[in-house]
């Protein structure tokens, strides 16, 4: 940029300075971040350190094995009750629901697996049933393998398990919830609708140890009554009735670094008066005659106020959101946010660094997009009431929305750029961090666009 | 860069309304010329668009030989002062006079000297929104001499301005010239212009008038006329009359005459031996000149406002 765009920046600079009451407007910017922020982190609570690790629930036809060996089966057909539902071999320390297990399993849209302990979970091929499924344990290394003859097995993943000379050795069929958020005025609700897996087994052995005659259980609390769940044989063929998920649980999915930043919604609205009035008290007294008399290349002009603008607002936003970030955390601390279920985070971590300078990002961009709609409208009340209406009714009415009309505004509206504050990834996400920013960024560009094409035919 | 505004063939509307209708006129350095016209009459575009801020339908009107727009520092070629009220109440005079002189890369030295030079150096410090109309008629010529520009433009500057002020900016408009610099100032007021103007340019219903000299323009709405004043009225307008005179009587003592010279005037009156109080070729002040002139002109003509231009 030349030498003259310089004397641009420098007097816009100076017209922001100098006008006490926009110094200010940031200031209260910063304020209302940082104070609100603190005030929401410091209601609530969570109860995810208490809360069960790991959900460890099936139907499982079984009988004990010792020492090394193998437990093979050719799961003949499997029900689609869920994506994930699960029909397979495993070798498991015990009945008792959560203990140590490996297990090779086939699901309706997801493959073949080999999972092991709630935390190992290796993909095989894409096949489904009918297929061969074999697990074999060699001291403490428990290999799965799967086949489509019986004869020519492919090895999916093995694990080092350590686990009593005598373990349970079977078949199992699982089936998890299927969630279901109902959204209404005032609050979410999410709950699980429990669903019945069913699936066929044939060829079924265990060999290690003495043969023994096969049970059947339910492995922890079934959702369903045990008339439902269950296994019958009938020459060979096993039936089996299954419900539940072996997997570890999810401890907690509040996002705690997004959730430092909610005081942004309302300091965001005195960015939005500040950007605007930068632009329409000029217009409002005439006094963008002076400015372009002084400076005849409008589009310039434009720039540099955007420059400042969104300069300015870009460190108040970073003390904003760098000191709701400080403030907040050891709120959330305080009412039971503690590892393991939320571990500590500190500031100049990667990803609430990301939030912390994209928060102020986002607020800089806003100014800029506030500048642009104000030099098209230059009219201040429209102007502000516009953005405002954009970037608060969709927070007021996003409960009441239906889920994916929410979420769709959340895409496509400038709201999106809030989500560069967001850390995790839920039901309710509308957009990654980065594309949320750009969508922001992008309607930015298109009104200084329209201003800058709009300043420049209109006379001043 | 030479010190003129051309202005050619400039014409202007917004929607309907005809602001600027073919204005032709030069404004040449060192000299003042008034821009005056009665309110509407479009003194005011004309400035906007020779400062670019507006753009002319037909015409141009170039700045020292360029459009305004092609300025790359006009604040240093053109100086204006447009609406006294187009400053930021919030603003301290003096960061209002910063970011112009940012804007130029003007040196900010040079703001101390303009704050002097309009007399705000004790208020330069207090914020805008509580100046008087005169201290923002003040601050706005402080704006325009920022950049020691070679052309000067004021728009209506007196109006707000104390008696002081009034004799102020008189002087400062003609030290302006006689440094050899171009100014135009308007008014609607002749009145205004009578002792500070060189050259006139007169437009009504955005079309020019007058383009002349203050001399050239009272002579001629001067014309040849002379006023008599005796007891004899009848007798006397009877008498010059038949001399080849037209006679009006303005009042009960006073007649008007035209057509003859005061000394062959002298001579008919003597002749008859008829006395009289009072014999004077009319000179026309400036503003008589000008309401003559702009009697068709006027946007918002009133009876009020004719029978009052007749009185004269």
């Amino acid at each position: 940029m030349s030498d003259r765009f310089g004397h641009l920046v420098r007097a816009e600079w100076t017209k922001f300075r100098s006008v006490r009451r926009w110094v200010l407007g940031l200031l209260i910017a910063i304020g209302l971040t940082v104070v609100l922020s603190t005030l929401f982190a410091s209601v609530g609570g969570t109860d995810a350190n208490s809360a069960p690790a790991v959900a460890d629930r099936f139907h499982f036809v079984h009988q004990p094995m010792t020492g090394d060996g193998s437990v093979v089966a050719r799961v003949s057909g499997q029900e689609p009750s869920h994506d994930w539902a699960k029909a397979g071999v495993m070798i498991k320390q015990s009945t008792a629901s959560g203990s140590p297990y490996a297990a090779i399993l086939v699901t309706p849209r997801n493959g073949v697996r080999f999972q092991a302990d709630f935390r190992t979970d290796i993909g095989g091929s894409g096949r489904t049933a009918p297929l061969w499924l074999k697990l074999t344990r060699s001291g403490t290394t428990i290999t799965g393998y799967e086949s489509a003859d019986g004869t020519t097995w492919t090895e999916v993943g093995s694990v080092s398990l350590s686990l009593p000379q005598t373990v349970e050795a079977g078949m199992f069929v699982a089936s998890p919830e299927i969630v279901e958020i109902q959204r209404q005025f005032g609050g979410t609700s999410i709950g699980g609708r429990p669903t019945l897996g069913r699936a066929t087994f044939d060829n079924a052995s265990v060999s290690g140890g003495e043969p023994a005659k096969w049970q059947h259980e339910d492995i922890g609390a079934s959702m369903f009554t045990s008339d439902e769940t269950g296994a019958t044989e009938s020459g060979g063929t096993f039936t089996v009735s299954g419900s539940g998920e072996i997997i570890r649980l999810q401890q907690g999915d509040d996002d705690l670094i997004f959730n430092s930043f909610t005081g942004v919604v309302f300091g965001l609205m005195a960015v939005i008066v500040v950007a605007v009035l930068f632009i329409t008290s000029e217009f409002k007294r005439g006094m963008i005659r002076t400015t372009f008399a002084a400076s005849p290349r409008r589009g310039r002009v434009l720039v540099a106020k955007a420059l400042v603008i969104g300069l300015v607002t870009f460190v108040a936003g970073l003390a904003a959101t760098a000191g709701a970030f400080l403030l907040s955390q050891p709120q959330f601390r305080a009412n039971g946010y503690r590892p393991p279920a939320y571990p500590y985070v500190h500031l100049f971590d990667g990803v609430v660094m990301r939030a912390v300078v994209g928060g102020a990002l986002f607020l800089a961009l806003l100014a800029v997009l506030s500048l642009g709609i104000g030099a098209i409208l230059r009219r201040s009340a429209g102007a502000i009431a516009l953005l405002i209406a954009i970037f608060i009714v969709p927070q007021i009415l996003f409960g009441g929305l239906p889920l994916n009309v929410a979420l769709w505004v959340g895409r496509v509206t400038p709201v999106a750029g809030l989500a560069i504050m967001q850390t995790t990834k839920r039901w309710d996400t509308a957009i990654d961090p980065w594309p949320g920013l750009g969508v922001l960024a992008g309607y930015a560009a298109l009104a200084m666009g329209v201003a800058i094409w709009q300043v420049r035919r209109r006379d001043a | 860069m030479e010190a003129t505004i051309e202005v050619n063939g400039l014409r202007k509307r917004y929607g309907r309304t005809v602001a600027v209708d073919g204005l032709s006129f030069t404004v040449q350095p060192g000299q003042v010329t008034g821009f005056v016209g009665p309110n509407g009459a479009g003194k005011s575009t004309t400035m906007r668009v020779i400062l670019g801020l507006d753009a002319p339908d037909e015409g141009t009107a170039l700045v020292g030989g360029q459009p305004y727009r092609m300025l790359r520092v006009p604040l240093c070629h053109v100086g204006a002062l447009l609406d006294a009220g187009a400053i930021h109440p919030g603003r301290r005079a003096r960061d209002h006079l910063l970011w112009m002189a940012h804007s130029n890369g003007i040196a900010t030295a040079r703001i101390n000297e303009v704050i002097e030079m309009v007399g705000l150096t004790s208020a330069a410090r207090r914020r805008a929104g509580g100046y008087s109309l005169g201290m923002r008629q003040r601050l706005g010529i402080a704006g325009a001499l920022l950049g020691d520009p070679p052309v000067l433009m004021f728009d209506e500057p007196v109006n707000g301005l104390d008696p002081e002020g009034i004799r102020w900016i008189r002087g400062l408009l003609r030290s302006l010239a006689a440094e050899g610099r171009a100014v135009l100032v308007s008014s609607h007021l002749m009145s205004e212009l009578q002792d500070t103007a060189d050259h006139l340019v007169v437009i009504g219903r955005g079309r020019l008038i007058a383009d002349t000299t203050v001399a050239a323009l009272v002579a001629a709405a001067s014309g040849d006329r002379v006023v008599l004043r005796t007891a004899h009225r009848t007798e006397a307008m009877t008498a010059l009359a038949s001399a080849g005179a037209t006679v009006a009587a303005t009042d009960r003592e006073a007649v008007t005459v035209t057509g003859l010279p005061a000394e062959r005037i002298a001579a008919v009156l003597g002749e008859r031996g008829l006395s009289f109080s009072e014999l004077a070729a009319h000179r026309a002040t400036l503003e008589e000149a000008y309401m003559e002139l702009t009697r068709d002109a006027v946007e918002f003509n009133s009876p009020t406002v004719r029978a009052e231009a007749s009185d004269e």
